[in-house]
């Protein structure tokens, strides 16, 4: 069987976890390092209400940029994220069908749940669980959160976060994720090369320190404004019009820069540390105030998900 | 087998246990269980020492009689018991009553009292007795209680032998609340077998207990109804699951040897064969290849790609030549198709592409310029030093310390100049690895990535190898530095590490010690023994208290792990002892050479009489029984004794002075040891606390002289144990 090509997998994937009842959302619009900073990810983690949820995200992690030259290192990967609140009993069962789905007969391979607990301290969060080899190969990140946004969970979620470019290369047997036929007609290389080699650049050359430094704290003063003033809310009505996922934006901005700043080696020993607790703490407060408004009433209203 | 008791086997199904949590899982799951078995009264034989009281139990009990085994794989801790007792025996005891007197009237009626008392113990009022008791008399009953099945018994205790195995980091992942290393998803507890084969009934975390195993995932994992241990070893084992952890470990022995050739052999890898077998349920080989070219990387990279990051063992001729294969275990049947070893081979080949690029890029900018241009200025060593907490900072203490370790081997004439610069030039390079893409994709190689760009770039190999092995020894086990510059790096290091540690608190406490600081103490000591003997530990200006003891506690580890004993150690390093313990060769040439002389019966007798005399110079006298003679006056040694003794020792003191000189400690104890006849008839003929105050003085002095000669100048003799009780470690 011809192996499938890249869009076709983001598709066949989506099918799949559709299929489980998942609502498939779309890409967020800003830059993130990892699927597990959309909100679709952090907030709905939090609090009773059950959940269930894929999405396809591009992920930036400027460290990790080689202007293009190397064959399996990408500034800007892509993921796909599963969230699944709370975690049936068969998960894993489920997850390696969903490898069928790409076209991996299990039978042919030796798949490994490897030992790999997950952290973000940005976010404080972490969970427990197992990166998934196949054949060697890392393919997906599999955790069971325990806590985001420095709370505990309760239920607990399970995350699914695959490596496309990985598991593209791989079923394509191709040497470089450029070589990655995208759609029958254009590679992977035709669609991002320019990008890798121009966002490389930027993150490690021609990003001006001092304006990241102060774009990070413009952000920052900016969602601290708002979080002053949530605590002067105190009706209902008032704090469900707050604008959270607002401040939660500008927390992931902060945070983007950070990285920016810190592949550009601007970022000095106790500096770093700071400015990890800052963004940490934003992040902590959007939780909080996220659980909090999850009284009964504000349980009943959220956005549904809708079957697929 | 005994009619009378039935089997038991148990298995907790769970997703992937972390290979390294596996064993101690195991060995926990056992004793709990034979502790719940032997709570419950399960067991055939109740040894007497129970009435030792619980947690007593020695580990010896555990085993007899072969009360039973264990077994685990990635995904199941069992354990399988032969014999139990299908029900508890009936307890019987006697319960106290209130005092007879209130039981009976007058009368001698039973009242409501004994009534109830009676109704509740389950006897008849007729059956009670009477107990003479230190407050009086009492009623009493023998109560009997029926013993339980071993099924009801079991059912309630099973979810607290699961959830009592602990863990390193554990986990919740349903609503119960339950906290294990991953999720359990079902569990296998049957008792008896054949037809009278009954699973015991229970639920945890969701999970509801029967007679189900499961097979192979990759098989299917087909749910395996199981009626005995014989049949579920049989159908596991059927369905691809090797439960037995020694079994899966002869199967990669032989699995490696199948599946290379002759000439071909595999890299040993103890650790890495421990956690195949931790991290499988079934084991099968396969060899894959890759290009030669990829040979021209040097081994400690292509090796570490292989065995950390890949799971490989690397292969070899017999010459020890590394070759363009390796072998790795699946956790499966053999691949006869041959797509898992090419999808193997095509991960390593993108490995080792990327360590290829790594090496080339990182060329661009030689180590001495990223030295120049402070790039370790922005890596973090300790954030808790605050803005000393860079790395550039670290290396400019380092320099300091390897300074000053220079000077002081200058002066023992073991370091010249040249050999002083290039340990002065590692100590700028050795950390400029660290902003390398290659050590930050490879972390274990710091160090040894530092030394092979070293050599690279042109740096002189003398400055490439120290830096090589700077980290070395990082265990006790291992080498030190094959060079005197590479041992000075290693000091630098390592001493700079637990002082600036200790310097913002990040000192070890009870078994936490986060920075290591304790494997870096023992590498110090270990490279002032083996490697620049004679130094004294170089601790800065003021080291505190809790340094000095870490180090003396170092040291003392360090003894026992070269085979001394425990009070030889003690004996060495007690703050008595004049030649002090801060030169810890010293303290190893004076412990080695007590460990010679010590069971000999003059040197026995000699630490007996050091113990008397510290006794006496320190509990029985007191200040001012020793007068304000600060030396023996010899014209007050009445007794023959006392002066052949002062004789004695006058005439071995410069004997001693030779041999302590030459550094030999033997023959200064051996010299010691002919003292003991003196020491002896002193002991046994003159009274130390003489009623004429002067003598009393003076005899003080005469043992005060020979503690400060003889019995504390090398070695604190009265730390010695006697040979009787000097064997016995921990005693004391």
């Amino acid at each position: 069987m011809e192996s499938l090509n890249f869009q076709n997998m983001l598709a066949s994937l989506s099918r799949f976890w559709a299929d489980q009842g998942c609502v498939i959302a779309l890409p967020y619009d800003l830059e993130v390092g990892a699927g597990t900073m959309c909100p679709e990810t952090f907030l709905r983690v939090l609090g009773p209400k059950p959940w269930k949820v894929a999405y396809v995200q591009p992920s930036r992690r400027p460290a990790d940029g080689r202007y293009g030259e190397n064959p399996n290192r990408l500034l800007k990967h892509t993921q796909m994220q599963v969230i699944l609140k709370p975690p049936p009993a068969d998960i894993q069962d489920v997850y390696l069908a969903s490898l069928e789905s790409l076209g991996i007969r299990l039978a042919d391979h030796d798949i490994r749940f490897e030992e790999d607990n997950w952290e973000a301290p940005t976010l404080g969060a972490w969970g427990i669980g197992w990166q998934v080899m196949l054949d060697g190969l890392e393919i997906t990140q599999f955790t069971y959160f325990q806590q985001c946004g420095g709370l505990d969970l309760d239920p607990i979620s399970v995350e699914i976060t695959y490596g496309l470019e990985r598991i593209a290369a791989f079923l394509q047997n191709v040497p470089s994720v450029y070589d990655i036929r995208w759609s029958n007609d254009h590679s992977y290389g035709e669609m991002r090369l320019e990008e890798e080699l121009e966002l490389s650049v930027y993150d490690f050359e021609a990003a001006s320190p001092v304006a990241c430094r102060t774009l990070l704290d413009t952000y920052e003063a900016e969602a601290l404004r708002l979080l002053g003033s949530y605590k002067d809310l105190k009706t209902a009505e008032s704090k469900k019009r707050f604008p959270l996922r607002k401040v939660y934006e500008l927390c992931l901005k902060c945070s983007h820069l950070f990285n920016i700043l810190d592949a550009r080696g601007a970022i000095s020993v106790t500096e770093r540390v700071a400015l990890i607790a800052r963004i940490r703490k934003m992040a902590t407060q959007v939780a909080r105030i996220y659980v909090g408004r999850l009284t009964p009433q504000a349980v009943e209203t959220p956005v549904e998900a809708q079957p697929a | 087998m005994n009619g009378s008791t039935v089997p038991l086997l148990v298995e907790v199904g769970c997703e992937e246990i972390p290979a390294r949590f596996l064993t101690d899982a195991e060995r926990q799951f056992g004793e709990r269980l034979l502790d719940a078995l032997r709570d419950g009264r399960l067991l055939p034989v109740v040894p007497e020492s129970r009435a030792n009281g619980k947690g007593s139990t020695p580990n010896s009990e555990l085993r007899t009689p072969n009360p039973g085994t264990t077994y685990s794989t990635s995904r199941r801790l069992v354990a399988y018991i032969p014999s139990v007792l299908p029900n508890q025996p009936d307890l019987e005891e006697q319960v106290m009553g209130p005092p007879a007197k209130v039981g009976f009237d007058a009368a001698g009626k039973p009242t409501r009292a004994a009534e109830s008392f009676a109704a509740k113990a389950g006897v008849d009022v007729s059956e009670l007795l009477q107990v003479e008791t230190a407050k009086g008399l009492y009623l009493a009953a023998n109560k009997t209680t029926p013993g339980r099945t071993a099924a009801d018994v079991l059912a309630a205790a099973l979810p607290d032998v699961i959830e009592s195995v602990t863990f390193p980091k554990s986990m919740v992942w349903e609503s119960t609340g339950v906290r294990f290393v991953r999720p359990i998803r079902w569990v296998l507890a049957l008792l008896g077998e054949g037809d009278r084969a009954r699973p015991i009934r229970f639920d945890i975390a969701g999970v509801i207990s029967g007679s189900e195993s499961r097979g192979h995932r990759g098989a299917g994992g087909n749910a395996l109804e199981v009626h005995s241990f014989a049949d579920y070893a049989q159908k596991l084992r059927k369905h691809f699951v090797e439960f037995d952890p020694e079994s899966r470990r002869q199967s990669v022995r032989s699995e490696v040897n199948v599946v290379l050739e002759a000439w071909q052999e595999a890299v040993p890898d103890p650790d890495l064969e421990e956690w195949v077998v931790n991290s499988t349920e079934w084991v099968a080989g396969l060899r894959g290849g890759f290009d030669p070219r990829f040979l021209e990387l040097p081994r400690e990279i292509l090796v570490t790609v292989m065995r950390d990051h890949q799971k490989y063992f690397a292969v070899e001729d017999r010459e020890g030549k590394l070759q363009p294969y390796f072998v790795t275990l699946l956790n499966r049947d053999r691949d006869s198709r041959g797509v898992i070893r090419a999808g193997h081979e095509r991960v390593l080949k993108a490995r080792f592409s990327d360590a290829e690029f790594f090496w080339n890029a990182d060329q661009k900018v030689p180590l001495s310029q990223r030295y120049s241009d402070g790039w370790l200025e922005r890596v973090t060593y300790q954030a808790n030093l605050g803005d000393e907490g860079s790395y550039a900072a670290k290396i400019r203490r380092m320099r300091l310390i390897a300074e000053q370790l220079s000077v002081e081997l200058e002066g023992q004439g073991r370091l010249d100049g040249g050999q002083r610069a290039h340990a002065l030039r590692a100590v700028e390079l050795c950390k400029c690895d660290l902003t390398t893409q290659m050590v930050q994709e490879f972390t274990e190689l710091q160090g040894v990535v530092g030394g092979l760009y070293g050599r690279a770039q042109g740096e002189p190999p003398e400055v490439a190898n120290a830096i090589y092995d700077h980290y070395k020894p990082v265990n006790i086990e291992d080498e030190c530095p094959r060079s005197v510059a590479g041992a000075i790096v290693s000091l630098a290091d390592k001493l700079d590490a637990v002082i600036s540690g200790f310097s913002v608190g990040l000192e070890p406490t009870g078994s936490s010690d986060p920075f290591g600081l304790r494997r870096a103490g023992n590498g110090i000591v270990k490279l002032y023994v083996e490697t620049v003997p004679g130094l004294r530990l170089s601790l800065g200006d003021r080291p505190g208290g809790n340094m000095l003891e870490f180090f003396r506690e170092r040291i003392e580890f360090y003894l026992q792990s070269v085979g001394l004993r425990y009070d030889t150690a003690r004996a060495v390093l007690s703050d008595q002892a004049s030649r002090g313990w801060q030169v810890p060769s010293d303290v190893l040439a004076r412990g080695r050479a007590l460990e010679q002389v010590r069971d000999t019966d003059d040197f026995q007798a000699l630490a007996a009489a050091a113990k008397r005399t510290r006794n006496i110079l320190t509990k029985s006298a007191k200040a001012e029984d020793f007068g304000d003679n600060k030396k023996v006056n010899p014209d007050l040694l009445k007794a023959s004794e006392e002066l052949e003794l002062y004789s004695a020792y006058q005439a071995a003191r410069s004997e001693l002075g030779s041999f302590e000189a030459a550094l030999d400690y033997a023959g200064a104890l051996r010299r010691l040891a002919q003292l003991r006849p003196y020491v002896d008839r002193f002991f046994d003929k003159v009274m130390v606390m003489d009623s004429d105050l002067a003598v009393r003085a003076n005899r003080l002095r005469l043992l005060s002289e020979l503690d400060a000669l003889a019995f504390r100048r090398f070695a604190d003799l009265s730390e010695i144990e006697s040979v009787s009780g000097g064997t016995e470690a921990g005693n004391g």
